[in-house]
């Protein structure tokens, strides 16, 4: 990071979670995208689905909007994979 | 023909609801888990999602099995898409999300204040009331003028249920089952009125000076041994109910309606209720109120206010299923709502040419 030209975005973090299915993954990715990030002057965040695996890229000005995005994004990742845990396999009355 | 059934998810303040309801308002199940505070505590964005993350799925599963449905009798997914708090609501948006992928079903996204106006019309059955909607975070005086509900008036700062739970912070009561309802109780045994400020601005109504004022009062007073708990409790609801009647009256002359229906959680306070019921009945009209089942947030409102959507035609894309704080009651379309006045003009048509043969 030290070495590269100068830019607002200093601080990084990166996420992978390995589903072992595109399409879980994939449908994991398209319910997170909806929400967009509250300060995108503040916090960039990108997603990749490959693999089988969601990959996600935080950047922020601010240590302190890197760990608040992280954080809830964390909180809407697990609910997202607990959902397709408990209903993915069909369901019995 | 199968009937429509929808699912319904309510999470955008502090209860976490999952209804399943069919087309002609038949309530299947309608499971709720309540977020309660110790007492002196309110509940904030934060914590309340927490709660909603660790409740949602059971209740989820909870809601299917009482109805006896599986997720293939489902026609769509309803969730809240606000008002409301943001944290919280995201919690029932992302499960839908995944669930709309899952069983391949369409989304439709609804106002949660459209969502009490239409569930206490179905329960109570009043076909074109004025609707005062009171709760913890909205009061408004609302009537359905061409495709729209109206907002004919409406707090300028707090809600009234904001000002009660915030009262009973003060007092320390129990949050459990909610705040106001032990208001409710605590208020029946009051003996004296206390002079409080009586804020009504035109069709307005302010409530953030009365908790102040109450607030200031409440410790001077207490501690003087000048009035009890209950005194306060008793005055500050008579005079909040006494401006919500003051501008549901107003509202009623505006639009030359009869009747008045009460919604929101607010509204499942009986001396609110009786105030009311004492008005419309010296203008000839009828009230209209439900208890707690319905008037307090919950799953059913919201499956049942999308269902009316979807079966006209509305549903929401993946994409555009977001949630906002801010969602103003007059900014829904009410498409069902136009549908009910045209068979309605159609029908007074045909009984006027009958009369003419």
């Amino acid at each position: 990071m030290a070495a590269q030209p100068k830019t607002p975005w200093e601080f990084s973090c990166e996420l992978q979670v390995d589903f072992e299915s595109d399409e879980k993954a994939s449908m994991v990715y398209a319910t997170l995208a909806v929400d967009k990030e509250l300060q995108p002057d503040k916090v960039k965040r990108n997603m990749s689905v490959s693999d089988g695996k969601l990959s996600v890229r935080f950047e922020a000005v601010e240590a302190r909007f890197l760990r608040a995005s992280f954080s809830s994004f964390v909180d809407a990742l697990t609910l997202a994979t607990k959902t397709i845990e408990e209903f993915g396999g069909g369901m019995v009355l | 023909m199968k009937k429509m059934i929808a699912l319904g998810f309510e999470g955008s303040a502090n209860k976490i609801g999952i209804g399943v309801v069919t087309l002609d308002g038949d309530i299947l199940s309608n499971p709720r888990h309540t977020y309660i505070t110790p007492p002196g505590q309110g509940f904030l964005p934060r914590e309340t999602a927490q709660h909603h993350l660790q409740h949602i799925l059971p209740l989820v599963k909870e809601a299917l099995k009482t109805a006896q449905v599986t997720p293939d009798d489902i026609d769509c997914l309803c969730y809240t898409k606000g008002p409301g708090m943001g944290a919280p609501l995201q919690v029932s948006a992302i499960v839908i999300r995944i669930l709309s992928q899952l069983w391949k079903k369409p989304i439709v996204a609804v106002n949660h204040c459209v969502a009490h106006i239409e569930m206490g019309r179905i329960v109570t059955g009043a076909d074109d009331p004025v609707v005062l909607y009171v709760s913890g975070g909205n009061t408004q005086v609302i009537a359905y003028s061409e495709g729209r509900y109206r907002i004919f008036g409406e707090t300028i700062d707090i809600a009234v249920g904001n000002c009660l739970d915030r009262f009973a912070r003060v007092l320390t009561l129990s949050n459990d089952p909610s705040p106001g309802y032990n208001i409710e109780q605590l208020a029946k045994k009051g003996e004296h009125f206390i002079d409080l400020p009586y804020v009504v601005k035109g069709m307005d109504v302010s409530f953030s000076g009365i908790l102040s004022f109450i607030e200031a009062t409440a410790e001077e007073k207490l501690k003087n041994n000048e009035c009890t708990p209950a005194d306060l409790c008793y005055s500050l609801q008579e005079t909040l109910f006494a401006m919500l009647v003051e501008i549901t009256e107003r509202a009623m002359a505006h639009c030359d309606k009869k009747d008045v229906l009460i919604v929101g959680g607010v509204g499942c306070n009986e001396r609110l209720q009786e105030m009311m019921r004492v008005m419309c009945s010296e203008r000839g009209g009828k009230l209209y109120a439900t208890d707690d089942r319905y008037c307090v947030d919950n799953g059913a409102m919201i499956a049942y206010t999308g269902l009316l959507a979807y079966a006209h035609g509305t549903s929401t894309p993946l994409e555009e299923s977001t949630f906002t704080q801010r969602f103003r009651t007059d900014e829904v379309h009410a498409i069902w709502r136009e549908k009910e006045e045209l068979k309605k003009a159609n029908g007074a048509v045909q009984a006027k040419m009958r009369c003419l043969d």
